[in-house]
């Protein structure tokens, strides 16, 4: 990684940006206009074990060397046109470490907003999969307390984006906002080594509660699931499952394809009244194959002191159902089935303590430490430096160290 | 012997006073703007990407003073958010599409510019600016 890259591609992005800008398109006194605006994070993680990495499952990859600068930072940028009576249009453009090591923008939202009524708009194109209660600002590291949302949940849903439409309804309940949001569409993604998945029908509903100094939130979408491993780890255990023949035959048809149905719900709540800050979330996972079925949840306070906001996470994953299972397979294969399980399984439990500092305009400095213990079975947020094989990060402790800047401009 | 203040002058000089100190900032919009006023709760939603339509059903366009301590402290009357608060809320908003931040002006007199010539405009200004032909809609605090 490297974060000259970072800002080179984003230095082109805004000048195509401003290229595409038709002149006169701020029209001052009118209903239309052009709205330029943009974030990025610089940040580093280290890890204090020298055979494992941090990594997060869909996003990124691991890293290469002790200190990995390339599972936070990122940048976007983001156009909006105003069109008046018509709507807007917004397109927004980011570049990330992605899983296949590139640091290719990709469009992360790009759609056509219209508002028939005050209390009611459609948005159609590119938008976020809002699976989780925070999946909309998802990568805007600015406007959360930590460094990165809380790995045991957000990484149980890489999912992003979401090609289709959605629906927002605002109905006025006295001081508070109910608002409706059903959503429809299709997303994909990039895996390690090549590996992609894909979510398709995807249907959704989301409902928020939202007062002065609280919200509520709870959805729940399901859709069809495809996906293809492409990591040499899976196409050793698949040509010695075809081998096996018999039972173990039937595994490879579990493990990745065109058939499976996955669902996720969460609920979370956020309070802040100025001072204090309460966060938490829960969310489920159901999947019929090729991924297992889990929960996740994370709780986090914090209290700000002037610039300083100090803030306590702690979190949560527990498998539910593994992707597959080695009963009546011969030793060597039942191993080899419950190692792969294993490395598909992010279940881990960990507590987290931090600060943001909010040091100058637009601009906040973030730390946090957190220690996680991996469950017995599962590779948790970590992945296995290939370096030193034979070691995995299954029932380990592991401590990580997070430093970041974040800014929006 | 000390010439004596004209008493128009000194009236002026006394009501600026008063008006000041009643209030710090003024909501304004379009003199042909229908609406009598905004309450407090109206302007809040609408300063805070949670409403974009008036209360007559209009899309507002809303226009904010440049980046700087008028506007902070702005913020903080009406939504009792300190600037960076304010910052991570509209970075919440405006980058999960959600909603488009108010117009930034270059300056107090080019807010009072564009809200004299759009009549969805809104926008504020400090109380002891001009506001000639323009509507004030609140008062604050």
């Amino acid at each position: 990684m490297s974060a000259t890259r970072v800002l080179a591609v984003l230095a082109g992005a805004l000048a195509l940006a401003f290229a595409a800008l038709p002149a006169g398109a701020q029209d001052e006194g009118g209903a239309t206009g052009l709205h330029l605006s943009g974030f990025a994070t610089l940040g580093a993680t280290a890890v204090d074990r020298s055979d494992l990495w941090f990594y997060r499952s869909g996003f990124n990859k691991p890293g290469k060397r002790r200190v990995d600068f390339g599972n936070d930072t990122l940048a976007g940028v983001q156009g909006s046109l105003r069109l008046g009576k018509a709507g807007d249009l917004t397109v927004q453009a980011m570049t990330h470490e992605s899983p296949l090591g590139s640091y290719d923008p990709r469009i992360t939202w790009a759609f056509w907003r219209f508002a028939p009524t005050p209390t009611l708009s459609a948005r159609i194109g590119r938008l976020r999969a809002p699976f989780f209660m925070l999946s909309d600002s998802l990568y805007v590291n600015y406007a959360h307390p930590w460094v990165r949302p809380p790995q045991e949940v957000y990484s149980l849903n890489p999912f992003s984006d979401l090609d289709g439409f959605d629906l927002l309804w605002q109905v006025p309940l006295g001081r508070l906002d109910l608002e409706i949001k059903p959503y429809y569409g299709t997303g994909r993604i990039d895996l390690l080594d090549e590996g992609k998945a894909r979510m398709r029908r995807i249907r959704g509903l989301n409902l928020a509660l939202v007062g002065e100094h609280f919200s509520l939130h709870a959805g729940h979408g399901e859709g069809r699931l495809q996906l293809r491993w492409n990591d040499p780890a899976y196409h050793q255990l698949v040509g010695a499952l075809n081998l096996a023949g018999g039972a173990a035959a039937a595994l490879p048809a579990r493990l990745s394809g065109k058939q499976g149905h996955a669902g996720f719900s969460s609920a979370g709540f956020q309070w802040d009244d100025g001072r204090n800050m309460l966060i938490g979330e829960f969310v489920y996972r159901r999947a019929d194959r090729y991924v297992n079925s889990a929960h996740a949840w994370y709780l986090t306070a914090g209290r700000r002191f002037g610039a300083f906001t100090p803030y306590l996470t702690l979190a949560r994953q527990r498998q539910e159902r593994p992707v597959a299972r080695a009963d009546g397979l011969p030793a060597p294969l039942a191993a080899a089935v419950e190692a792969f399980a294993a490395s598909r399984n992010d279940a881990q439990r960990s507590l987290a303590v931090g600060t943001r500092w909010d040091f100058a305009r637009d601009t906040a400095f973030k730390v946090e430490w957190s220690r996680a213990r991996v469950d017995r079975g599962a590779w948790g947020s970590y992945f296995p430096n290939s370096a030193t094989p034979g070691t995995t990060p299954d029932g380990r402790t592991v401590h990580l160290l997070s430093l970041s800047l974040d800014v929006v401009f | 012997m000390p010439r004596p203040l004209h008493p128009l002058l000194a009236a002026c000089a006394l009501l600026l006073w008063v008006a000041g100190v009643r209030a710090e900032f003024v909501l304004i919009g379009h003199a042909d703007n229908p609406l009598p006023a905004l309450s407090r709760e109206q302007a809040e939603q609408l300063y805070l990407g949670r409403r974009d339509a008036l209360p007559d059903g209009r899309t507002a366009m809303l226009v904010d003073l440049p980046p700087g301590n008028l506007r902070d402290r702005f913020y903080l009357l009406l939504t009792g958010k300190n600037p960076a608060q304010i910052r991570a809320w509209w970075s919440r908003q405006v980058f999960s599409g959600r909603a488009l931040p108010p117009r930034e002006a270059g300056s107090v007199s080019e807010a009072r510019q564009w809200v004299a010539a759009n009549p969805a405009a809104i926008g504020y200004l400090p109380a002891d600016a001009a506001t000639d032909g323009l509507k004030i809609l609140l008062r604050l605090p």
